[in-house]
Parts: C-alpha cells; structure tokens; sequence
C-alpha cells in the first residue's frame, strides 16, 4: 500500500513545490506595489499638509490672487522636504487654468507622481474658489 | 532495491508532516500578510480623509471671513450662503469618487441673524459671523461624518477722556482702543476716528498721533476745536482680514 502511494505523494510535493513558487513570486510583485503606494501616500500626505498650511492664514489663494508665482514657488520650496519636486497647477471654479506662468522646482524624472487636488477659498470681501492641482515626485 | 523502497516507505510519513508543515506556514504568513495590509489601508484612508477635513475647515472658516469683510463693509447679508455654497459645491466636482457633503446653518440667536452679528454699540463695537456645519465624506472603504463650527469674530474696546488747555474750546482727546481676533489680540490694519462737531455731524479726525503697543492695543490722541462739554469719537478700525469694526465713546473731561 506504501509503496504504491509514494508516486502520488511525489505528486503532492511537486503540486506543493510549484504552489510556494507561485506564491513566492506573488507575494514578492505585491511587497514591490505595497512600498511604490506607500511612497505616492507619504508624498501626497506633505503636500497636502503644505498646502494646508499656506491655506490657514488665506496666504495660498492672496498669492494666487496676486498673480506673484515666484512668491509661491518659494514658499512651496520651503515647506516641503528637500528632495521633493514639485509642479503647481492653479485652476478657477470654472476649471480654466489660471496661472500662466511654470510654479515648480524642477523636472519630473520619478515615475511616482502624487497628486494632491486641493480646493483653495480668499479671505479677501470678493470670494474667490480655486482649484489647485500639486504634482509631487521625489528627486533622483 | 529492496533498501531503497524500505527508505521510502519509512520517510512517507516524515514527508507528510513536513508538507503539513509548509502549509501552515504558507496559510500563517498569507493571514499575517493580509492583516498587515489591511490595517495599513486602513490607516491611509484615515489619515488622508482627516486631512481632507482640515482643508474643508480652513475653506469654511476663510468663507466666512470674506463674507463678513464683505458685509461689514456694506455688501449683502446673503453673501455667506453664496460663499459656503459655492465651497460646497467645488468639493462635490472636485472628488466625485470620494463625495463630499457640506451643510451648514446659520446661527439665528444670542444676537445672530443669519449667521451674523454687527453690534457697533458704545465702548464696545462686534462684527461676528457664527455657522455651524456637517461635513460628510463617503470613502471607498470608510465614511466620516463631522459636526463643528466657525466663529469669527472682531471686537474693538474703547475708551477716553479729553483734557483742555488755556482755551476751553480747545480740546486734546486720549482714547485707548483694544481689537481683537476670537478673543485673542490682533492688528489693525487700517484705522480711523471721527468726531462729532458742533453742528452734530461727524468730522473726520485728521493725523491723530497713534501709539502701536504691538499687543493690539492702540493709544491715539488728537487736538480739536468744540464747544460742547461731551465730546462723541467713533473710532473705526479694518484688521487684517479687512473686517471693519466700529465702536463709539463719549468722552467727558479730565484733571
């Protein structure tokens, strides 16, 4: 009886084997996702958290406002971490873009890209609502 | 041969168990894996739909300043509807996958009308907004709902008195005046103070001496030309989020 059962337990094992292979290579493809998301979520977390920030005080949307990009691009470079690329997308209520001018600190050479979309309202008696759409990358 | 079959036989069963032990492993790790997974979705979507509740509060909260600044200096009371709806609706267009529902009340009450209260009284003059708003956000996996509200308010305290010198109808008036930011010191942006004349209309005082003391406390004192023994300042200040505030003093002599 053993001994005419061994050839279906090698069949189990190699069943078995081809299983932890199979899985092995699956759990691996999905640990490699897992920190890629992981990396877009922190990114999109300071932004956001820049963004809010400037919003606090109504300075995001009086920069805006004034048109003053460069004032912006500073500001930005200065609340987020050193090795953070940017670029900053300004949109109004009716989605027409409203700067003209680049707001960012470099060239996109990172293939995770956070964005972060962030609905800016003015302090200032015209009420004013934009759209603000901040690209993020880290630096290679 | 017959060795070889005997050492197969024999090792069947340790080959059992030792299947039996990869796949419990395998089954322990693949639970682990999911768990560990899971959580940390979880503690994504969290975290992103708290900060999704901040930028909705600082939206709200600057609505409101830009509509009291705006009726404060004349514009219409139903400005604050206009503002919050116009918010509301930019957060329904902008994350349709993720809905997001302001509704808001205006404080009727305790001096509110519509959300709004402007009491520019004697010795002390309010211009306050007050809403109270449910924000409600459906996520893919979890849903939060918040109930808060916004105040905003400016408040101006004055107080003085005048002195006069050899000439009666000459009179020098110190006024101190106090602003605030939700009950918290804050700058003037702009400021400027009238008088009643003797024909009871107000004159508009020109180059006061203004002393800044940097904790939101403002010293002015100015010299005019009155016959009456009262003399009625309403001083009217603009802080820096351009709310106009205004406050009345009667001012009678001293020393």
């Amino acid at each position: 009886m053993k001994g005419r059962n061994s050839g279906q337990i090698r069949i189990i094992e190699a069943f078995l084997a081809i299983f932890i292979v199979f899985s092995a290579v699956a759990v691996s493809a999905n640990l490699t996702t897992k920190s890629a998301s992981s990396t877009s979520n922190g990114l999109e977390a300071i932004g956001m958290q820049a963004l809010l920030q400037l919003d606090f005080d109504g300075s995001l949307a009086a920069y805006i406002a004034a048109g003053n990009w460069s004032g912006l691009r500073e500001t930005l470079n200065l609340l987020l971490p050193a090795g953070v690329v940017f670029n900053l997308t300004v949109y109004d209520s009716q989605m027409r873009q409203v700067n003209m001018e680049t707001v960012s600190n470099g060239a996109f050479n990172s293939q995770e890209i956070a964005l972060v979309k962030y609905v800016c309202t003015s302090q200032s008696p015209v009420f004013r609502v934009y759209v603000v759409y901040l690209y993020l990358a880290v630096a290679k | 041969m017959k060795t070889a079959k005997r050492f197969r036989a024999n090792c069947s069963g340790q080959l059992l168990i030792v299947a039996a032990l990869a796949i419990a492993i395998l089954i322990a790790s693949t639970s682990i894996y999911v768990y560990e997974l899971t959580t940390e979705k979880q503690g994504v979507e969290s975290s992103s739909l708290v900060e999704l509740a901040l930028a909705v509060k600082a939206g709200v909260r600057n609505a409101v300043i830009s509509a009291l600044a705006n009726i404060t200096n004349g514009g219409s009371k139903t400005i604050l509807t206009e503002n919050l709806d116009a918010l509301a609706d930019a957060y329904m267009r902008l994350h349709p996958q993720q809905p997001c529902h302001i509704r808001y009340t205006l404080l009727n009450g305790s001096g509110y009308m519509g959300g709004v209260k402007i009491t520019w009284s004697e010795g002390l003059g309010v211009s306050s907004a007050y809403i109270l708003y449910t924000l409600k956000i459906l996520g893919p996996a979890s849903s939060m709902t918040i109930n808060d509200a916004v105040n905003i308010t400016t408040a101006l305290m004055v107080e003085g008195y005048y002195t006069i010198g050899e000439n009666e109808t000459i009179k020098t008036v110190n006024l101190t005046c106090k602003l605030f930011n939700e009950e918290k010191p804050a700058h003037a942006k702009n400021l400027t103070i009238y008088y009643m004349d003797d024909s009871g209309a107000w004159a508009r005082v020109n180059s006061p001496s203004i002393t800044d003391w940097g904790n939101g406390t403002y010293s002015l004192r100015f010299t005019i030309v009155l016959v009456s023994d009262v003399v009625h300042v309403s001083v009217r200040m603009v802080d820096a989020r351009k709310i106009l505030v205004v406050a009345n003093v009667t001012c009678i002599q001293t020393g």
